[in-house]
């Protein structure tokens, strides 16, 4: 466009110098990101293909034992442990993504109902703590739920929990963790929703005589779908992959996917077995990705989502 | 009536989850003036674990990482992500679709896929070639492979925000592409550098995944410090720093509070 009227041999010239400008603006970040991640992951699902050697480390020839190990099958025959640790990360993804939702939706609500100058400290006030280091928030939840405090007394003499337990560790704790983790990232894409409320479709529906909870479901809940999609995204690909809440809160019986895929590669030393986890959690990720972008389109927002 | 009770109860749940959101902070920086060192009962006020940790050589050492790794990380991370940033604007109507999936990819990768796979590499090249060993190198690379996509994206929509005009004038105002860069580019996106810098720097020293698998023995960072602590058997000494950076985090809140206030007025 830029070139119209300039003789064919400039033009070419002028393209050459913008291939040259874009490659020299993009080629040392595109380059590093090349050589830093994508060979490295290519390198890990390779990984899950081989044989594990006898110091942990992946060998030739491929094979698909890893995956087999994965489903539980080992050297003494089928045995359940992993396949609970795969079927407690999705319990634990799907409970603690639910009351993520119940707690977000009507704090995100509340909010956009307050006045204008206070919504951005309310705003602020939910995402602060998640400031703060995860292993940090994580240790305050242990001196919380340890045995002894108030809470673990408290929960003992109700007959939750067995005398001198603790509420930690245990699933609930990191139900618990994942629940506080995760709860900003609901509240922000569920606030952006309520505050962009058309309030003329709820007094139609009010004026036509419906009831509260008609109102509801009709006028209000599917304005505010688009934001609590991408809420429920942001919160459950990142709660199903998580490693320091239930290394932490969860204890032996507590553990994830993140877990057994970490423990391979730290203590357990089967690279191929934590390899094959891995894939299965970048999986779930670009089945989440993928499941975004197509809600997002079906709804025409359009917008990308901002963290 | 009916709305004058939801909007009470909705209060009260408001200041319930408040406290929910904040009780385990709270705690941490309650009991690092215990006087005792039970993690249960509070039994007065003392500062002794505060005085513990200017002792601690471990701590300091952790500290000094921590500090080294993000400066050094943000810079890089600077340069190589705002030429990205300006070659994804100066060329956006080209077909760049491979760029946004590589740009995205560091993003929406778990943290710890991530850091495995960076693990897995390091050790594989070390033992390979005796290049890359364990330590702040590696670490240093793989937060400048997290923290460049934040960056390009920053530098990238400061510059869609401004009027492609000025472009065409900073080309008849300064003859030369380098008297461009530092008479306009440089001081119109500023702004966004600073910012972007900044969100470099925060998301280094917050991150523990991805530091925790591409760490060496010796470069343990202020979070790989606290989880060996707290792995190893509590000491109240954690709280005490814990305390600190939550102090921190308490102060960049209030100062971004103080500019957002300052931008609307």
């Amino acid at each position: 466009m830029a070139y119209t009227g300039v003789t064919p041999s400039a033009r070419s010239r002028g393209m050459v110098r913008e291939a040259r400008h874009l490659l020299a603006t993009v080629a040392p970040g595109a380059t590093w990101i090349v050589i830093f991640l994508v060979l490295p992951s290519a390198y890990l699902m390779g990984v899950a293909f081989m044989t594990n050697g006898p110091y942990g480390l992946p060998e030739m020839p491929l094979s698909l034992e890893s995956f087999r190990r994965l489903a539980g099958f080992g050297f003494l025959g089928w045995s359940p442990g992993n396949l609970y640790t795969l079927l407690r990360s999705l319990w634990q993804t799907l409970v603690s993504t639910g009351l993520v939702v119940i707690v977000a939706y009507p704090i995100a609500y509340y909010i956009s109902t307050c006045r204008a100058r206070w919504r951005p400290i309310m705003l602020l006030l939910v995402v602060v703590p998640s400031w703060t280091n995860q292993v940090i928030r994580t240790f305050g939840w242990m001196n919380l739920l340890a045995p002894g405090t108030p809470l673990s007394e408290l929960a003992e003499a109700l007959g939750l929990i067995s005398a001198n337990m603790g509420l930690y560790p245990s699933n609930f704790a990191v139900t618990l963790g994942l629940v506080y983790n995760f709860l900003p990232f609901m509240v922000l894409p569920l606030y952006a929703a309520f505050e962009k409320l058309d309030t003329a479709q709820v007094e139609a529906a009010q004026d036509l005589f419906a009831s509260p909870v008609r109102a509801f479901w009709h006028a209000v809940f599917p304005q505010t779908l688009p934001g609590l999609l991408a809420g429920i995204v942001l919160v459950a690909i990142p709660a199903f992959g998580m490693y320091v809440i239930p290394e932490l809160l969860g204890g032996g019986k507590g553990m994830m996917l993140g877990n057994l895929v970490a423990n391979q590669f730290a203590g357990g030393s089967n690279w191929p077995l934590g390899a094959a986890g891995a894939i299965l959690m970048l999986i779930a990720t670009f089945i989440g990705l993928f499941a975004m972008r197509r809600i997002g389109k079906r709804l025409g927002g359009g917008e990308e989502v901002v963290i | 009536m009916r709305k004058r009770t939801l909007k009470r109860s909705l209060t009260g749940f408001w200041w319930f989850t408040l406290a929910f959101l904040y009780l385990p902070l709270a705690v941490v920086v309650l009991f690092s003036f215990n006087a005792s060192n039970s993690a249960a009962t509070f039994t007065g006020i003392s500062l002794r674990w505060y005085g513990r940790l200017m002792g601690n050589e471990e701590i300091l050492s952790a500290f000094a990482n921590s500090m080294i790794l993000a400066i050094t990380s943000s810079v890089i991370a600077l340069g190589i992500g705002c030429l990205i940033g300006y070659g994804m604007y100066r060329h956006r109507h080209r077909k760049l679709g491979w760029l946004i999936v590589l740009i995205y990819l560091p993003i929406v990768l778990p943290d710890i896929v991530f850091g495995i796979s960076e693990m897995a590499f390091f050790v594989q090249i070390h033992r390979l070639t005796g290049l890359l060993q364990p330590g702040l190198v590696t670490m240093i690379i793989a937060h400048v492979t997290f923290q460049i996509p934040f960056v390009a994206l920053i530098v990238y929509s400061r510059f869609v925000g401004l009027d492609p005009t000025l472009f065409e004038a900073a080309k008849d105002l300064y003859a030369t592409p380098t008297k461009r860069v530092v008479h306009f580019m440089l001081p119109t996106i500023k702004p966004a550098l600073i910012s972007a810098f900044f969100l470099s720097f925060t998301l280094s020293v917050d991150d523990f995944v991805i530091s925790f698998f591409t760490a060496g023995p010796e470069s343990a960072t202020l979070p790989i410090y606290i989880w060996g602590a707290i792995k190893k058997g509590v000491s109240p000494e954690i709280n005490a720093i814990a305390t600190l950076m939550i102090g921190a985090v308490a102060l960049a809140a209030i100062i971004s509070l103080v500019f957002s206030r300052r931008r609307q007025a």
